[in-house]
């Protein structure tokens, strides 16, 4: 018999990535005892949270959750408040205020708005993991216009082995788009009809790498992150454009065809008649 | 949750299954239920109704086509007797042909002729030979069947659904389209509906609807049955070869406009950053401000 979280997984990357939360939930539901590897293995669209010291936005997930609470990289905070909520060591505490900085530039330079968090944990062995996560979402500002939403979550383990660092990075970037203006009535048309219709693309796509890097101090870790993220999403922003524009519209025009096949194949034969004619 | 609830949860699963994985969708759901008695029975009525949505297609028995199995295909019940076992049963009025229908299994026996009500037979048949010819002309695995409605010999619907299903390159697609054309109303209401699923490390899916409501040229009529039929088609072509190249223009304008300001490919200096400097950054911005503090003190 087949593993029965695997069965999960396999069932939420076939059902439509539009309910990945109410599928999640009801999953859950019916198996409570696996709600925690499910939780933990299923990316969900990030939630945009508010600090409540400083009002600066943030980035809720299963990283910074503590119970029914989630942890600010602003602040340190948990809101609703928790007294005893896992906090990294101060140590790390400290990387992960520059680390937060740091992907607030890069979210600037690449996003040119949207939210970002960095939360980072340590781990048993002596090493240290974290997420980082970016969010954008556009609204239409009219019904033609197409809306959508980015979001980033890059999973990373650290082991430092003297003046090197070994690092396994996974991201996972889900993205949706949604089109309510196409193919509507148009004043060229030649009958009068009411048409309307909706188009939408969403889903999401993981990538894992492993590297090797130098250390100089602390800070190098977030430098050698920073650089893997970076060239990670612009691999697999490649990777959705084909996917998302390239592929899918292909299967679609594969079904269908705008020319008719018909007189394509009359063309055809017509053509090998001709060239076996001159041939003759 | 209890037994019930757990084949409800399954069934809304099943109902959202991508085109051709239903039977991957059911093997999940039968292993997280692990109880293959309640499961059988309670998701009859699921499997049913998804194939009736997505126009699920059948081999004809004793016939070398295939026919569409939905709500417009069903054989209505002769009088009160409405059980279970004639509820599956459907037909294929170009063959004359009804059947049992296996909602799991997904096939056709049973089969037993039957008659159309002659008076809307001869306009039907002509939607259909038009409706066929165009299947020819724009589907590359097209099915298509054209169903009269019962009582009204002048109501009728067209259906056509195109699959793929490219399991090894983990992706499948489907197109469907329903076509209601009311000879006395003079009206054709169709929906278009599309949906394709990439499944490669990830799951990616589109999904599109599309309706149109539009008047019939006084020039169609009963009597005129071929060449009011072909009349028809065209409109239907044209209505969905537009739709079509509309489609086209919401993917440029997703990709130049939705895509790009969500994230760019480079930042606004089209260079990559300098990561060294980014950490340096907010300190220097710290070491600047508190310069300007002493300055302004």
């Amino acid at each position: 018999m087949t593993d029965l979280v695997d069965s999960m997984l396999d069932l939420m990357r076939r059902l439509p990535p539009m309910h990945v939360e109410e599928n999640v939930a009801a999953l859950v539901g019916m198996c409570p005892d696996y709600a925690d590897d499910l939780l933990g293995s299923v990316d969900q669209p990030l939630k945009v949270m508010v600090d409540r010291a400083t009002g600066r936005e943030y980035l809720a997930c299963d990283y910074n959750r503590d119970g029914e609470s989630y942890r600010s990289p602003w602040s340190n905070e948990y809101d609703p408040p928790l007294d005893d909520g896992t906090v990294p060591s101060a140590k790390l505490r400290k990387l992960e205020v520059i680390a937060n900085e740091a992907f607030d530039t890069y979210r600037e330079m690449y996003y040119e708005g949207g939210v970002s968090s960095v939360f980072l944990w340590d781990l048993e062995d002596g090493g240290f993991a974290g997420v980082v996560l970016m969010k954008k979402s556009l609204t239409s500002s009219s019904p033609s216009e197409p809306s959508g939403a980015w979001d980033s979550i890059h999973v990373f383990e650290v082991a430092e082995r003297g003046r090197q660092a070994h690092y396994k990075l996974t991201s996972t970037i889900m993205l949706s788009m949604v089109d309510r203006g196409v193919g509507q009535s148009s004043k060229e048309d030649k009958v009068e009809a009411k048409r309307d219709g909706e188009v939408t693309i969403s889903g999401s796509m993981t990538r894992q790498t492993e590297q090797d890097h130098s250390l100089q101090d602390q800070n190098s870790h977030i430098t050698n992150i920073g650089r893997m993220i970076e060239d990670m999403e612009i691999k697999m922003r490649n990777l959705l454009q084909e996917v998302y524009f390239g592929k899918t519209r292909d299967v679609v025009f594969d079904l269908r065809s705008l020319e008719d096949l018909e007189k394509a194949r009359r063309q055809r034969e017509l053509q090998k008649e001709l060239v076996g004619f001159i041939k003759r | 949750m209890d037994s019930d609830e757990r084949i409800q949860a399954a069934s809304k699963f099943l109902l959202q299954s991508p085109p051709g994985e239903i039977n991957d969708v059911l093997n999940d759901v039968r292993n997280i239920i692990s109880d293959d008695e309640s499961l059988q029975t309670g998701i009859l009525p699921a499997l049913r109704e998804y194939n009736l949505a997505q126009f699920i297609t059948a081999d004809v028995p004793g016939h070398q086509h295939q026919c569409i199995v939905s709500e417009a295909a069903r054989v209505q019940a002769q009088g009160e007797e409405e059980d279970e076992e004639r509820r599956d049963r459907f037909w294929d009025p170009r063959s004359r042909t009804s059947f049992r229908f296996d909602h799991l299994a997904l096939e056709a026996s049973e089969p037993e002729p039957i008659e159309p009500e002659t008076e809307a037979e001869p306009f039907r048949l002509a939607l259909e030979n038009a409706s066929l010819t165009y299947l020819a002309a724009h589907f590359h695995d097209g099915v298509t069947s054209v169903f009269p409605t019962q009582g009204n010999a002048e109501r009728f619907v067209v259906q056509v659904v195109a699959n793929k299903y490219n399991p090894s390159n983990f992706w499948s697609g489907r197109w469907r389209s329903e076509y209601i054309v009311n000879l006395a109303e003079r009206t054709l209401e169709g929906k278009i509906l599309v949906n394709v699923h990439y499944y490669e490390q990830g799951n990616v899916q589109l999904s599109t609807t599309h309706t149109v409501s539009l008047e019939l040229p006084q020039t169609i009529s009963a009597e005129s049955a071929p060449a009011s039929a072909s009349k028809i088609l065209a409109l239907i072509e044209t209505e969905e070869s537009k739709y079509q190249t509309s489609l086209n223009a919401a993917y440029q304008e997703m990709s130049e406009k939705t895509f790009k300001g969500l994230r760019r490919a480079l930042p606004m200096t089209r260079a990559k950053l300098d990561w060294e400097k980014v950490l340096g950054y907010k300190l220097g911005q710290e070491l600047s401000a508190s310069k300007g503090g002493f300055a302004a003190a």
